[in-house]
């Protein structure tokens, strides 16, 4: 599904280097639960983020379905990730102005989809993640695992082919934590790809493979 | 998609009341301002032009050049110039004469009606096609005893009754029937008459002899309609030397016929060198410009306020990004609310219009309306809220989808600090305009107060003026004697124009000391009864009054100093001097302090006072003690009983000479009004600038506060940086308005010198209220408890 060949981040301030991710190598396969490891400033989300596009790395070779996209254009790009990665972040990131419904609207007004169409894919989301009473709250109303649900309906509403989740269960309880990650086991069951960054054994334990990064390097990948 | 925009404008702009407030407040007066100015701007540029084939219609103007005073354009034309225009010029369609508009009493059985109205030819509504309601343009003003009445006047005049085949008598002396009736005149037209009547029949009433021959009596105006189709540049250079080749005896002043289109009559008065340099328009091009720089102003709070709270809208601007969206979706996003809110302060800039309109035509004297049947109007207005709403949406639209996704959802970006230097120069920007409309309007107050203290040269004080006609001139000492039987005035007297004006001119030909090289001048003639310069109180400095006989005094006249000044006479008691055309000759019995007749901003010219017989006006003084409704109304009384073809007017003095200063207050009013909203909307704009940056200094202000820093120093701190950028804005403002009123006081012969005073002060002014709009947000942040900011944390 995606390869990295040498992929290496590095930030200049001045004559100062500071390396996050140093010749990395990865690939992932469709159906795979990955979930990516290490202490702080090891390089995990800047990893992630190169992995969903939003961020573009300083060498090195990518490839995500086949495509080369260290040689796509910034549209290119924008629309390959928009039709085939869905993200979930640990603060949720839910539009406050927007409630339920919308907020899982959101990507669709994106893909330019027909409104009777929007209509079917969120009704089918809502129902599927058992939300439809509360369609018409806004973020404000909900607990964090529901706002997280609704981050996940809403990533999950273009029906990409690879979920990328930033410690999804970071701001939440250990029984909501649970929960979210049962939700993912389903998922990835059903098929979809999934990569995590996660400080929890417990919910690394969900995925089918732990790596582990030290100071932007992989130190190790094992399956479980 | 677009619904999903609008519908998250929606909710940010009810979620954040007071930020939302403060944004259209501002835009809704700063488009209130400019939608005021341009529907003023539109009725100047519109006034005229309603005639049909008005691009035909033409002025007829003569350029006179003479040594002394240069070249100089008069509407003043000579009748022999129109039988020529007519006859040999087939590119010319019509030739109309004109008098100067003047006041005639209407007469209906016991209704008096005191109106304009003009002497025209008879082609003149063939060619000013003002709609007839009643009669054909081309018969109503054939007859030499008809008169075509404006609908309100026929109406005035018969009340319902049909007025067509009345008679009405005009000046008590000549019955006229009614020919025709037009509807009455629009706001937007520089005719002003209330009926017309036939130029033939004012040629047979004055007397003047032989007018339609002699090219030397420059008193009558003429309009000219070209054919369909012909340009004036064809025919301009064919009638520019008509005068000099028709009447030799004018040639020594190079006489040149010129016209001007109907269009610019209104906005193009002045005249110098014998080309239009501009008039009115200068004013409509002054306030246009002041409409945009307050739209501008208004524009640049809400860029301002938009990007200073743009941390609020990074996290969402992140999450849409990773969502897919482009940054060209963010922006159409973007601008979709600053549309919206453009929207809403146009309805509430329609509503502060409709507040405003009347007190604005009460001060600039037109009816201006808002056209809202019109589609035109709405098409404009639609394209003046998108353009707007561009304006004011398109820095905050690409400044906030400029953002970067993975560091605003990290938090990583202190969003609204990157645009700070942007900012601080929109602030800047404001506040120049602030501070140089404040400077202008000090100015044209001070240039103003500096004529009005200039000294008159007479005393207006409890002085009246009352219009004479042949009954009141000839039962004068009947008047005057019941007068100062009432107690209630102090002396009386009559002239051939109000003190505030002189109605005619003539040349003086010879005089003692003139040099053969030396040309004639042009001077101010005012014929006046016995008495007149103590009742208008102005002083004699050398020789004597008129004596009480007019028949003595037939060959004596007074002058001003500044005709004694322009001839050069060292003693000019006694001397003889040539004047209407030479044939007179009169001696100067007495010189006359300068008086400020004409216009208080120019040099007092050269005056010539005759006894006479006749006169045009009445002035009289009211006693100290009188009081004035009373007084007005028993003099009323006497003048209806000497008089009962006219009804009873007069004017105060002080208010006719005020008057001399309508267009400068105005101007001075409407810059004072748009430098006050000016300020207003900046203040308002950095009231909420201030807010946001206490609001995103609140943990620094807290550590401070913590570490010692007491109430007066955070105030400082957060203050200071405002003040400065208001001192830098008075710093550019100054050289700004100084070039601007410079240019402006260029106009004024008589005018005030610009002193560094009003810089300074101008700048005070606008820094304490920068001062005071900061403080009310810095003070509520200074006093807020640290405890509670830093526990936030």
């Amino acid at each position: 599904m995606l390869s990295l060949k040498n992929i290496s981040k590095y930030h200049k301030a001045g004559s100062l280097k500071t390396t996050i991710l140093n010749n990395i190598n990865l690939d992932v396969d469709a159906g795979e639960f990955v979930s990516i490891m290490g202490p702080s400033g090891s390089g995990k989300s800047s990893l992630l983020n190169i992995i969903g596009m939003l961020d573009e790395p300083s060498e090195g070779y990518q490839y995500f379905l086949n495509e080369p996209v260290h040689q796509l254009k910034e549209k290119q790009r924008s629309a390959l990730y928009k039709k085939n990665i869905g993200f979930v972040f640990q603060a949720y990131h839910l539009i406050d102005e927007l409630n339920v419904y919308e907020n899982i609207e959101t990507p669709l007004l994106y893909q330019d989809v027909k409104a009777a169409e929007r209509k079917a894919l969120v009704a089918d989301m809502l129902d599927r993640f058992q939300i439809v009473g509360k369609k018409d709250l806004f973020p404000s109303q909900l607990s964090g695992g529901q706002q997280q649900l609704v981050g996940i309906a809403r990533a999950l509403i273009v029906t990409p082919k690879l979920l990328l989740a930033d410690e999804p269960t970071g701001n939440l309880n250990s029984k909501q934590g649970d929960e979210i990650m049962e939700l993912f086991s389903k998922l990835n069951k059903e098929g979809m790809t999934i990569i995590q960054v996660t400080h929890s054994e417990k919910n690394a334990a969900y995925g089918s493979r732990i790596i582990n990064l030290l100071d932007g390097t992989i130190e190790s990948s094992k399956n479980i | 998609m677009i619904r999903n925009y609008f519908k998250i404008a929606w909710r940010n702009l009810l979620k954040n009341r007071a930020y939302s407030a403060l944004n259209i407040v501002g835009l809704s007066v700063g488009m209130a301002v400019a939608l005021l100015i341009g529907l003023w701007v539109f009725n100047e540029y519109s006034y005229d032009r309603f005639l049909p084939d008005a691009d035909q219609l033409y002025q007829v103007k003569v350029n006179f050049t003479s040594q002394h005073d240069g070249k100089h354009t008069q509407n003043a034309l000579a009748l022999p110039l129109a039988e020529v225009l007519k006859k040999e010029y087939p590119e010319i369609k019509y030739v109309a004469q004109s008098d100067w508009n003047g006041t005639h009493g209407l007469m209906v059985g016991t209704k008096k009606l005191y109106l304009d109205g003009s002497a025209v030819g008879s082609d003149f509504l063939k060619m000013f096609q003002f709609p007839l309601i009643k009669g054909n343009a081309n018969t109503v003003l054939k007859d030499t005893y008809s008169i075509v009445l404006t609908q309100s006047t026929a109406k005035a005049l018969f009340g319902n009754k049909e007025p067509i085949g009345q008679l009405v008598k005009i000046d008590n002396q000549t019955n006229m029937k009614v020919t025709g009736v037009i509807k009455d005149l629009p706001a937007h037209s520089s005719f002003r008459f209330s009926y017309l009547f036939p130029f033939s029949f004012t040629e047979t009433q004055e007397g003047w002899g032989n007018t339609s021959t002699d090219w030397g009596k420059n008193s009558f105006q003429l309009y000219a309609m070209l054919q369909p189709g012909v340009r004036y540049e064809k025919i301009a250079p064919k009638i520019k030397w008509i005068i000099r080749d028709k009447a030799p005896m004018m040639s020594p002043l190079k006489p040149e016929v010129i016209m001007q289109p109907i269009k610019d009559w209104h906005l193009y008065s002045d005249y110098k060198n014998g080309v239009p340099v501009g008039g009115f328009i200068d004013y409509v091009r002054l306030f246009s410009i002041i409409g945009v720089l307050v739209l501008l102003i208004a524009c640049i709070n809400f860029m301002n306020l938009s990007t200073a709270r743009s941390e609020k809208r990074a996290r969402e601007v992140g999450v849409r990004k990773a969502m897919g969206s482009k940054r060209s979706d963010l922006i159409l996003q973007f601008l979709t609310e600053s549309v919206l809110i453009t929207f809403i302060s146009f309805v509430l800039a329609i509503v502060l219009i409709q507040l405003a309109l009347p007190a604005f035509n009460e001060l600039t004297g037109e009816s201006i309306t808002v056209p809202y049947n019109i589609p035109a109007f709405w098409l404009a207005m639609f394209g003046y809220i998108i353009l707007t709403g561009l304006l004011a949406g398109s820095r905050p639209a690409f400044y906030l989808s400029s953002f970067n996704t993975i560091k605003v959802l990290k938090g990583a970006i202190q969003a609204g600090k990157a645009a700070t230097l942007p900012r601080k120069i929109l602030v800047v920007v404001q506040f120049s305009c602030s501070v140089t409309l404040i400077i202008s309007t000090v100015i044209i107050y001070q240039q103003i107060q500096h004529a009005k203290d200039r000294p008159s040269g007479y005393d207006t004080n409890r002085l009246v003026m009352s219009d004479m006609s042949d009954d009141l001139n000839g039962n004068y000492d009947a008047l005057k004697n019941e007068l100062m039987q009432t107690g209630l005035i102090e002396d009386v007297a009559r002239a051939s124009s109000p003190v505030t004006d002189i109605y005619s001119h003539t040349t003086v030909l010879n005089w003692p000391q003139k040099s053969a090289t030396d040309e004639t001048i042009n001077i101010g003639t005012v014929r006046v009864s016995d008495n007149y310069f103590k009742t208008v109180g102005m002083k004699i400095l050398q020789g004597h009054d008129f004596s009480t006989s007019w028949q003595r005094d037939t060959g004596s006249v007074l002058v001003n100093e500044a005709a004694v000044a322009r001839m050069g006479l060292k003693n000019p008691i006694n001397q003889e001097i040539g004047w209407n055309g030479g044939a007179d000759k009169v001696k100067i019995i007495g010189v006359v302090q300068n008086a400020l007749m004409v216009s208080p901003f120019t040099p007092v010219e050269p005056a010539i006072f005759s006894h006479g017989r006749r006169g045009n006006q009445t002035l009289y003084r009211l006693t100290a003690n009188a009081d004035t409704h009373t007084a007005i109304e028993k003099i009323e009384k006497i003048f209806d009983k000497y008089n009962p073809a006219y009804p009873f007017t007069y004017h105060f003095a002080d208010d006719a000479y005020n008057q001399k200063f309508n267009l400068e207050v105005l101007v001075g009013k409407l810059a004072g009004v748009f430098a006050a909203l000016a300020i207003l909307i900046s203040c308002l704009g950095l009231f909420g600038l201030v807010a946001y940056v206490a609001e995103q200094r609140t943990k620094e202000i807290g550590i401070r506060k913590v570490l010692g820093a007491s109430i007066g120093q955070v105030w400082l701190l957060l203050s200071t940086d405002f003040i400065v950028l208001v001192f830098i804005s008075c710093l550019i403002a100054s050289p700004i308005a100084y070039y601007f009123i410079y240019n402006w006081l260029l106009k004024y012969e008589y005018r005030v010198t610009i002193t560094p005073f009003v810089f300074i002060l101008s700048g005070a002014a606008a820094i304490l209220i920068t001062l005071f709009t900061v403080s009310f947000q810095s003070v509520k942040a200074a006093l807020a408890n640290p405890v509670k900011s830093l526990r936030s944390e």
